[in-house]
């Protein structure tokens, strides 16, 4: 059985957890942490593929949620998404030794997702469709989309990588997002 | 220079996704700029885009992470509150009383200082073991509830203890290696302890369910600090059978799928 304790953290919603970060809660922000840290982690070690310096990212924009936590605007967009957002910017700018993005992210990314990632559970769920959307692309379109995710490259660092035509890349890109959006949103 | 609104949705889906060359991605970036229409969608394809992410399994990263953040956060809370105010010096007054009685007082007043940064170095120094202490109780406080709730899960009826050994043909390095699932199926919750040695460095552990239909299920990534033993709660999709559990060495950030050797395994008997 799970303790009312825990089982009351894991039922407040996104929104009402930032709202106690405003107020300076920090259980707030552990329960955030714990609810979202393994999602992040997951997406800044598949890009870096270095454990110290994905930790060093996730810390970063924790503290950062921490100090600027009344800029978001839960109306307006996912936490979830935000963080996911920003997570692959920031290894994509690592990998690119480019500048850190801003302090401004907050309120300028505006992220919507479809599903409620509030639980782990509905985590799951999405990880299981996304992995097998992906599973059922034809393998160069999921490779052009994973190089494109995964590695932050744009279409002509694609053809280059690959040595295809431009014109197939982007052929390829295009049906595998329309292919995707059908499979994963419809 | 601006371009008309975008005719096919699939561009905003590969504007989020970051797939547009320089030239075409400034041009949609100024026709966004000035539509909210354009720009409403753009925020709906970021987030279409960003659940991309799942498609790596979830990494659990190393405790020290929250420690330090959690750390991080109570000495920002504490502060001091505000950091030196930088006084622009006055003018000095050329001669006079005024000069005469500066040179009489600034042996006091060098001292008064030299006293005020001595204190506010204590008073720093207090607020940091402050924040330490308050950091520990955080840390005792969550390790508490989570002790409890293990407990809880142990005592439900429905919950399985699964041992997990190193197989014959294991590399020697993982002989020792052993741990315990708890395993509550009615719930999804499971618990994770044991012990391996450290990954190799492009390497991480990763945990799974094997379900008795399907595809195995990752259970959590995580990376052993030498002689440490690993502990993990994840909570996993409810009323899935499991046929086994089993921990794999993958690549760093863990896999889809297993496709390393299985270095530990325990079966449900």
């Amino acid at each position: 059985m799970v303790t009312a304790e825990k089982r009351a953290e894991l039922k407040a919603t996104d929104a009402s957890l930032i709202h106690r970060i405003v107020q300076r809660d920090e259980s707030a922000l552990a329960a955030l942490y714990d609810r979202y840290a393994g999602m992040l982690s997951s997406v800044l070690n598949r890009i870096l593929r270095d454990t110290q310096a994905a930790e060093e990212i996730l810390q970063d924009i924790f503290y950062q949620l921490w100090r600027n936590a009344a800029q978001f605007d839960s109306s307006r967009g996912s936490l979830s998404g935000w963080l996911l957002v920003i997570a692959r910017n920031r290894a994509l700018s690592r990998l690119r030794r480019h500048n850190p993005a801003s302090g401004d992210e907050l309120s300028e990314n505006t992220v919507v997702v479809a599903s409620n990632l509030e639980s782990s559970v509905a985590q799951q769920q999405l990880m299981s469709k996304v992995i097998s959307a992906l599973d059922n692309l034809p393998k160069e379109q999921r490779a052009a989309i994973e190089l494109a995710y995964f590695e932050g490259l744009t279409h002509s660092e694609i053809a280059q990588r690959t040595g295809d035509p431009l014109g197939t890349v982007k052929t390829r890109l295009r049906s595998a997002v329309e292919t995707l959006k059908r499979d994963l949103h419809s | 220079m601006s371009i008309e609104h975008p005719t096919r949705m699939e561009d905003f889906d590969l504007y989020a996704l970051g797939a547009l060359d320089d030239a075409e991605r400034r041009a949609f970036e100024s026709h966004v700029a000035s539509c909210a229409e354009c720009a409403e969608k753009v925020a709906e394809a970021r987030g279409r885009v960003a659940i991309l992410a799942f498609a790596s399994p979830p990494v659990a990263p190393s405790p020290g992470v929250k420690e330090t953040l959690m750390r991080q956060v109570i000495a920002s809370a504490e502060g001091p509150g505000g950091s030196f105010a930088h006084a622009k010096p006055e003018p000095a007054a050329d001669g006079g009383i005024f000069a005469r009685w500066w040179a009489a007082l600034l042996p006091v007043a060098t001292a008064f200082a030299l006293a005020t940064v001595l204190l506010w170095l204590h008073n720093e120094q207090l607020n940091r073991q402050l924040a330490d202490l308050r950091n520990t109780i955080t840390q005792q406080k969550q390790e508490l509830a989570e002790t409890r709730h293990q407990a809880d899960l142990i005592a439900e009826r429905e919950t399985m203890v699964v041992p997990l050994w190193s197989q014959k043909g294991t590399p020697e390095s993982h002989a020792e290696g052993h741990a315990r699932v708890l395993y509550n199926a009615k719930e999804g919750m499971m618990t994770y302890d044991g012990w391996l040695p450290s990954a190799p460095a492009d390497k991480s552990y990763q945990l799974w369910l094997v379900p008795m239909n399907g595809a195995p299920i990752s259970a959590g990534v995580f990376n052993p600090r030498n002689g440490e033993m690993s502990h993990m709660m994840m909570k996993l999709p409810a009323g899935v059978t499991a046929k086994e559990f089993a921990v794999s060495l993958e690549p760093v950030g863990g896999m889809p799928h297993p496709t390393g050797p299985m270095v530990l395994v325990g079966p449900i008997s």
